[in-house]
């Protein structure tokens, strides 16, 4: 299970986000580099058609590779009175042939793509995961060299944290106490319920900016 | 980790695997000078099949896909399609996801119980082969385990020498049958010459599809 949001910011407001999330967080970031190939079952396949994702991390000398399974969002009263995504969320780590297995039990490509950008990983209340990125595409199939942003001057902000049937509540009050903190820039919100830029993100950012400007090196 | 070789037991035509060649064999194993129990080992293979939905429609979809479990790796699972010399090493929680995919289906599980004994540099488990439900002796292996050694060309004279002392020591039991050596062609699934548990699961693979087709043409 895993608890989530998101939101967008402008590609010029990124480095004022990174200042903030640096000094919220009080740790390192990480650089982010992921080929996220989704995969559909082909036809006759399962009761019903399924679907896979496979994340290749770029980052690390030696790819690595991780199966996900997304499943359905809470639903309810109760997952409307929260203001974050709470749904299923299964992972693997996997060897490097994943890919060729599931084309080889019948999967095919629905569609790929790439992230790039960078993830700060903490705790403050739950285990918070929060990666701004910019989604590419790929011209050519798994060409991960020739990929091309889906959304110039735009990225993609998340923010997630795993949870379990019984923290869950606990989870998403910590994500949205959390993302309070990042409002003056961007807004975050269930996944799916597009909120767009802020409009307070310029001068935030401005602030920001001019406030990091005396550490910079 | 260290060379493994699996062997399965063969029995002549007309024979039968049983308990009493179990114990038979198990006896040639303790009779070694420095022999010692050291425990229990145990092993699950899956074999799984394509959900369909339509049954009528020809399958274009693997018909040799089995999963393996292995005690000394609780964390992982390994996939083969051992038509297309593939294998999969993922962490346990891929189970889940293939139980939420509904795609393929666990039809046949059959177990590998062993008993462990160390000798010195040498390791050795008499597996028998069991129905997940059931307890009917469906057939028994041999794992040599030499352990100094990671490397699978370096170890296979020693492990070839130690063969022929293994057989001599059967050959005095008079037994209906011998033990064989699936060759694992390990290059084939593109795995390196340093020795993992990739290569046990791929054995143990070979190793039943030996015994299957062995009872098959037993009838």
């Amino acid at each position: 299970m895993e608890c989530v949001v998101q939101g967008i910011i402008e590609t010029q407001h990124v480095e004022a986000l990174e200042i903030l999330l640096q000094g919220l967080c009080g740790v390192q970031r990480e650089r982010l580099r992921i080929h996220e190939i989704c995969l559909k079952s082909g036809p006759n396949l399962g009761p019903v058609a399924s679907e896979v994702r496979l994340l290749c991390d770029l980052e690390q000398a030696e790819p690595s590779w991780t199966v996900r399974h997304i499943g359905g969002a809470m639903r309810g009263a109760g997952a409307e009175q929260i203001s974050v995504l709470v749904r299923t969320m299964v992972e693997s780590k996997a060897s490097k042939n994943v890919l060729r297995m599931f084309y080889l039990l019948g999967y095919k490509l629905d569609h790929e793509l790439l992230r790039v950008g960078f993830s700060f990983h903490f705790n403050r209340g739950a285990q918070i995961t929060v990666t701004v990125s910019s989604i590419n595409k790929m011209l050519k199939v798994h060409a991960t060299d020739e990929a091309v942003p889906v959304t110039p001057g735009i990225q993609l902000v998340e923010v997630t944290a795993p949870a379990s049937a019984e923290t869950y509540a606990e989870v998403a009050s910590a994500v949205s106490s959390f993302c309070e903190y990042l409002a003056p820039l961007l807004h975050l919100s269930k996944p799916g319920i597009s909120t767009g830029v802020v409009p307070t993100a310029a001068a935030a950012a401005a602030s920001l900016m001019s406030d990091g400007g005396g550490t910079t090196l | 980790m260290t060379v493994k070789w699996i062997l399965h037991w063969t029995p002549t035509p007309g024979s039968v695997v049983n308990s009493q060649i179990l114990s038979e064999i198990s006896q040639c194993v303790e009779s070694f000078v420095n022999a010692v129990k050291d425990g229990r080992w145990k092993a699950t293979l899956t074999f799984y099949r394509p959900n369909l939905r339509d049954q009528s429609i020809p399958s274009e979809f693997p018909r040799d896909f089995l999963g393996i479990s292995l005690l000394e790796q609780p964390n992982k699972y390994y996939f083969i399609i051992r038509g297309n010399k593939i294998i999969l090493e993922a962490d346990s929680t891929i189970l889940t996801i293939m139980e939420k995919l509904q795609s393929y289906k666990s039809k046949v599980a059959l177990n590998f119980e062993g008993v462990q004994y160390k000798m010195g540099d040498f390791q050795m488990k008499v597996v028998k082969v069991v129905p997940n439900q059931g307890e009917s002796l469906r057939g028994i292996l041999i794992e040599i385990e030499y352990l100094p050694i990671s490397s699978i060309e370096k170890a296979k004279p020693i492990m070839e020498e130690f063969l022929e002392v293994w057989r001599e020591v059967m050959s005095k039991k008079s037994l209906p049958g011998h033990f064989t050596q699936t060759e694992p062609h390990f290059a084939d699934y593109k795995l390196p010459d340093n020795y993992t548990s990739q290569h046990t699961a791929i054995q143990y693979a070979a190793a039943l599809a030996q015994l299957i087709q062995s009872a098959q043409l037993r009838g």
